[in-house]
């Protein structure tokens, strides 16, 4: 029951990271229909840009006498930096080819996506770099149970930014925007909300919940490197596909699933078909409900 | 039409100036080296290219090369892809090198050794630990690293003799290195009377090992050996299982011998212990190597030393026979026996140099030897 419990948590804390990832795919393709290729590279440019303002303040000593600023400097930095990049690489990349075909612009996603790892590689280098590694030492102890305060911290953080996205898409004006340009780009323009800013949110939003599971993964990983957008962005496209692309419940459900999947059945059966699992589930689902999970909805919940 | 003309006659100039100057350029020796310079085992490789260029740059400040103006290198990326590999071997016969350093992984070394052999172009290999790279009996193949055949067993004999372990929990992740190395600690360990209590395999270029490290907590082995191809890897295990509470004592292999292990696994990686080939730090020999090589590229990890050296023992080589030709290269490759950086370099008929395992133990953010199979504890 322990194990269970322990790789429970585990799944948990993976899940949640992809999630995060995996509504920023999602989102982009609510309001234009685009996969987004080229989003692990923010998750990536997330955990660098985390690396460096956390190395500096800890440099400085800041990180000690003020731990919970530090960390949520970094974190506004972060997705502040990432939001920027996003909007820029929409303008530079996808702005242009959007009267194209929409196999262009997904060509272009791609090569911005190899832009931007070896943007990463050559100035960054091909080393990892070390988180530093004072935060949220130690755990709880729950007899053979382990959770340690990072787990909580991700989990904690996962839900805030989820319930804040939420809030965001559902309560508010610029989510009602949102909705209405995902819903009929010309429609919405007739009453006046301005799609390319409307597009140009999307981007920033979804970019700035990877830059915050950059961190994330930087901290509870221990250290980032130049290629580690591509992995979890394949996952995390994988669970927006599995809960629906364009749904945003679905992909916050599709990578607490992958998550999941990928520990059990490493944990039950064997570590190295752990892959196999994740997609053998997003194919099944896929054979029997094309839409994913919670279906492409074309009522006002898609964004 | 006479636009498009001129463009062509342009290009066709612009394609000939690299044979115009080619010819016209000084007389260079070329050689070539192979290592994965992107991918998840890129620092690995860059120490080797860094340790071809410091022998290079060495052998230069000692008068060169007979004949030539000067050495150039050719730095192939293999990304630790067999496929790849085999295409920068090809790349180097175009090149028309003399001889090639390479490759980092011995699924890349394998292969591409056969492509240089069929060219007798000698490749000797830094860092390819499996049986397989010099047990084909290639005639140009060389290696300066050990074999992990004597990796495996002197890592079981340590495990029995040392830690006194009964149980076993050995992860891999499915390379030809790491899960031959792995297999053979478990054939070993099981000889020596010891129980492998599960052996499992992760994914290269996996970031989360909670489910398998979770795994081994519950079968609480006495010993957790790490079979890993890269440091990286390494790093993030060692971190994630002290974060989970592993108890059992980590061992690990010479993919681990990497100063940035330490960086980035930090205080997890105290206590750890590793098998990896004896360098003996006090000869001037290391002592100059480096106070070469640390300013210029940071501090000496796993193969950079054996990288210098088995660029030495190529241009020695090369330039003892006065010539390029394989079989003279050969022959004087044979007669070899000098002390090197890493250590002494004698080769037997195989090609092998020998290898000198021992167990090193990772101490105050330091590798420190430990243990020999031969002459047990050396501290104290």
């Amino acid at each position: 029951m322990e194990y269970f419990i322990q790789q429970l948590i585990n799944g948990i804390t993976l899940g949640g990271l992809y999630a995060l990832i995996a509504l920023g795919y999602t989102m982009v393709y609510g309001v234009i229909q685009l996969i987004n290729f080229a989003h692990g590279e923010f998750f990536a440019a997330g955990g660098y840009v985390g690396v460096i303002v956390l190395s500096y303040l800890a440099g400085n000593g800041h990180l000690e006498t003020h731990p919970f600023l530090c960390l949520a400097a970094s974190f506004a930095l972060t997705m502040v930096y990432c939001a920027f990049l996003a909007m820029g690489v929409e303008k530079v990349a996808y702005k242009p080819l959007r009267l194209q075909s929409r196999l262009a612009v997904l060509l272009s996603a791609l090569g911005m996506s190899i832009f931007l790892q070896n943007a990463l590689m050559l100035t960054q280098g091909v080393y990892d770099k070390a988180y530093p590694s004072e935060l949220f030492q130690g755990g709880l102890e729950f007899g053979d149970v382990t959770v340690s305060y990072l787990q909580i911290m991700m989990v904690g953080m996962t839900v805030v930014l989820l319930v804040g996205l939420n809030l965001l898409v559902f309560k508010t004006k610029i989510g009602m925007a949102m909705r209405a340009t995902a819903q009929d780009k010309i429609m919405s323009s007739l009453v006046s909300i301005s799609a390319n800013r409307i597009i140009s949110l999307t981007f920033a939003i979804g970019a700035g919940l990877a830059a915050a599971a950059g961190i994330m993964v930087g901290l509870y990983y221990g250290s980032v490197r130049y290629d580690m957008g591509f992995l979890p962005g394949i996952k995390a496209f994988a669970a927006a596909v599995l809960g629906g692309i364009g749904n945003i419940t679905g992909a916050m459900l599709g990578g607490l699933i992958i998550g999941m999947i990928e520990i059990f059945g490493a944990g039950y059966i064997s570590g190295q078909y752990k892959d196999v699992f994740a997609f053998i589930i997003l194919i099944s689902v896929l054979y029997f409900k094309p839409t994913g999970i919670m279906g492409e909805n074309i009522d006002d919940t898609r964004v | 039409m006479m636009r498009s003309k001129t463009w062509k006659l342009l290009m066709l100039g612009l394609i000939l100036v690299p044979f115009v100057f080619g010819t016209a350029s000084a007389k260079t020796l070329k050689i070539g080296s192979m290592s994965p310079l992107t991918g998840p085992y890129a620092s690995d490789g860059t120490d080797i290219k860094n340790g071809v260029l410091t022998a290079i740059e060495v052998f230069e400040a000692a008068g060169g090369m007979p004949g030539y103006d000067k050495i150039e290198l050719f730095p192939q990326d293999t990304a630790c892809d067999p496929k790849q590999a085999v295409a920068s071997a090809n790349k180097l016969i175009n090149l028309e090198v003399v001889g090639v350093i390479g490759a980092y992984c011995s699924s890349s070394t394998i292969p591409s050794s056969v492509t240089l052999n069929e060219e007798e172009i000698p490749m000797l290999t830094p860092a390819s630990t499996n049986e397989a790279v010099t047990d084909r009996g290639l005639p140009y193949m060389f290696r300066l690293c050990g074999r992990d055949d004597d990796q495996a067993p002197a890592a079981a004999k340590f495990l029995k003799e040392y830690l006194k372990a009964k149980t076993i929990f050995i992860v891999d992740d499915k390379t030809t290195y790491s899960q031959g190395l792995a297999d053979g600690v478990a054939k070993s360990a099981k000889e020596m009377g010891m129980e492998v209590v599960e052996h499992d395999h992760v994914n290269q270029g996996d970031k989360d090992f909670a489910a398998v490290l979770t795994k081994a907590k519950a079968a609480n082995a006495d010993v957790f050996y790490m079979s890993l191809q890269g440091y990286s890897p390494g790093a993030l295990m060692t971190l994630q299982a002290k974060r989970l509470g592993l108890e059992s004592q980590i061992v690990t292999q010479d993919a681990m011998f990497q100063p940035k292990f330490m960086d980035v696994a930090k205080e997890a990686s105290e206590g750890i212990y590793l098998t990896y080939g004896f360098t003996d730090t006090s000869t001037p020999e290391y002592k100059s190597f480096e106070d070469l090589y640390v300013p210029k590229y940071g501090p000496i990890a796993a193969y950079a030393t054996y990288a210098y050296d088995a660029a030495t023992v190529l241009l020695k080589a090369i330039k003892a026979a006065g010539s390029t030709d394989p079989d003279k290269i050969k022959a004087e490759i044979m007669k070899m026996d000098f002390d090197g950086v890493a250590k002494r370099i004698k080769f037997n008929e195989k090609g092998d140099s020998g290898s000198s395992y021992i167990a090193y133990k990772i101490e105050n953010g330091k590798f420190v030897p430990f243990w020999s199979p031969v002459k047990g504890l050396l501290q104290k």
